[in-house]
C-alpha cells in the first residue's frame, strides 16, 4: 500500500499540544453610568495614584527577578516556580486594572498580586521546561523579529483600541452597554500584549500570534 | 529546642525548593536587574527575598538568610567607596585622597571573592547541597539548623474569647 506524505497541519495534530495560557473578560449586561463618570473624573485619584505608586516599587522587584530569571534559565533551563507564580499574579493585576480604567468592567481593581476580580480570568501554564537557544536568540535578536513586527501592528491596534475607547464611552453613557465586537475587539488587544509580554519575558517558547483571538479550548492548562 | 534539626538530604529535597535558594544568591545581581547603580540595593533586594522566604522551608530560609547578611561587609566596603568619590568629587569638589586608590583596590578584590563564592554557593544550592561561609554559615546553621533553632511556624497570635461570665 503506497504511503501517503502528511501535511504540515496533520503533523501539527498529531504532535502533543502544549497548554497555552488563556485570557479573557466576562461583558457585563449593562454598565453604571455612575461609575463611568465617577472613572472619568475622579479615576487618576482613586484608582491611578495608589495602583501606580505601588506598582512603581512592585515593578523595580518585578525587573529583578526577571533579570534573575534569565540567568536560572540559562543555567537550568527552568523558569523558578516561585518568580513564575509572582510574575503571573502581576499580569493579572496589571490586566484588571486595564480593564478597569478602560471602562471594560465595573468595579474597584484588587490592589496587590494577591487580589482578583471576578470578570477578569488569567491562566498561564507553567513551561516545565524553556528553550536556552530560544532565550539567547530573544535576548539578541528579539527587538528585530518580535518588538519590531508585534510593535508596529500593535501601534495601529492600540490606535484602533483607543478610538473603540472612546466611542464606548458615549455608547455606556447613552445606552448602559458596550458591543460586543468592541468589546471583543478591546479585550483581544490586552490578550495580544500580555502573549507578547509572556514570550519577551521568557515566561512561555510560543512566538506570540499577531492577533488578539483566544487560543482554541484544546489545549489542557495547568493552572499556577 | 535542644537537638539540632537533621540537614535535608539533595535527594529529599523538591526541585522548587532548590530554585528559591539558587535565586538567593542571584540577588547579588539586583542591581544590574533594575538598572540602578546603587551599591546598597543588592543588599535590600537580599532582605527582601529572605523577608519573602524566611518561612517557606529551612533550606530555602538557610540559604536567603546566608546570601542576605554575607553581603553587608562588601556593601558597606562599596557605600565608603561611592561615598568617597561623591564627598570629595562632587560635594568638597577636591581630588581623591592618595588612600582612596588602596581601598578601591581591595575593595574590588573583596567583590569578586565574594562574586566567586556566591556563585560557587548558588551551584551547590541548585543541587540540594549546602555551603557554608565563613562567620556566616555558622551563624545561618545556628539559626535554621542549631540546638536553638528559630521557629518557621507562625505563631498562633491573638485569640477571640466570648464575653467574661459566657
Amino acid at each position: 500500500m503506497p504511503r501517503r506524505a502528511l501535511g504540515a497541519a496533520q503533523i501539527r495534530n498529531l504532535l502533543p499540544k502544549r497548554a497555552q495560557m488563556k485570557f479573557d473578560i466576562t461583558q457585563q449586561e449593562s454598565y453604571s453610568r455612575s461609575e463611568l463618570l465617577l472613572r472619568t473624573f475622579f479615576g487618576w485619584l482613586y484608582i491611578m495614584v495608589p495602583h501606580t505608586l505601588v506598582l512603581f516599587f512592585v515593578g523595580i522587584w518585578s525587573s529583578i527577578l526577571h533579570f534573575i530569571s534569565w540567568w536560572v534559565i540559562l543555567f537550568t533551563g527552568r523558569y523558578p516556580a516561585s518568580f513564575f507564580e509572582f510574575h503571573v499574579k502581576m499580569l493579572a493585576w496589571t490586566m484588571r486594572l486595564h480593564a478597569v480604567t478602560w471602562n471594560l468592567v465595573d468595579g474597584y481593581p484588587a490592589i496587590g498580586t494577591a487580589g482578583s476580580h471576578p470578570a477578569v480570568t488569567l491562566e498561564v501554564p507553567y513551561p516545565p521546561s524553556l528553550s536556552r537557544a530560544k532565550l539567547l536568540l530573544r535576548a539578541f535578536v528579539g527587538v528585530i523579529y518580535v518588538s519590531i513586527p508585534h510593535g508596529i501592528c500593535l501601534y495601529v491596534r492600540m490606535l484602533a483600541t483607543s478610538v473603540l475607547n472612546g466611542l464606548s464611552w458615549w455608547y455606556i453613557l447613552f445606552y448602559g452597554r458596550i458591543p460586543k465586537s468592541w468589546f471583543q475587539f478591546n479585550v483581544g488587544t490586552l490578550r495580544w500584549t500580555l502573549r507578547l509580554n509572556l514570550y519577551m519575558t521568557n515566561m512561555t517558547d510560543d512566538y506570540p500570534p499577531f492577533s488578539g483571538k483566544p487560543t482554541p479550548a484544546a489545549a489542557e492548562t495547568a493552572v499556577v | 529546642m535542644s537537638e539540632p534539626i537533621p540537614l535535608p538530604q539533595p535527594h529529599e529535597l523538591p526541585q522548587r525548593e532548590k530554585d528559591d535558594a539558587l535565586a538567593a544568591y542571584l540577588m547579588n545581581f539586583a542591581a544590574w536587574g533594575a538598572g540602578l547603580p546603587i551599591p546598597s540595593l543588592n543588599l535590600v533586594a537580599a532582605w527582601v527575598y529572605f523577608l519573602i522566604n524566611r518561612r517557606k522551608s529551612r533550606f530555602v530560609a538557610f540559604h536567603c538568610f546566608q546570601a542576605c547578611t554575607s553581603q553587608i561587609p562588601t556593601t558597606v566596603f562599596n557605600i565608603i567607596a561611592v561615598g568617597t568619590v561623591i564627598d570629595y568629587l562632587l560635594i568638597l569638589n577636591r581630588d581623591l585622597p592618595r588612600f582612596f586608590w588602596p581601598y578601591l583596590g581591595f575593595a574590588v578584590v573583596a567583590n569578586l571573592v565574594y562574586l566567586g563564592s556566591s556563585i560557587y554557593a548558588c551551584v551547590l544550592a541548585a543541587k540540594g547541597r549546602f555551603h557554608y561561609f565563613l562567620v556566616f554559615g555558622r551563624w545561618a546553621y545556628a539559626r535554621y539548623y542549631g540546638p536553638n533553632a528559630v521557629a518557621l511556624e507562625a505563631s498562633a497570635g491573638p485569640q477571640n474569647l466570648p464575653p467574661a461570665g459566657f
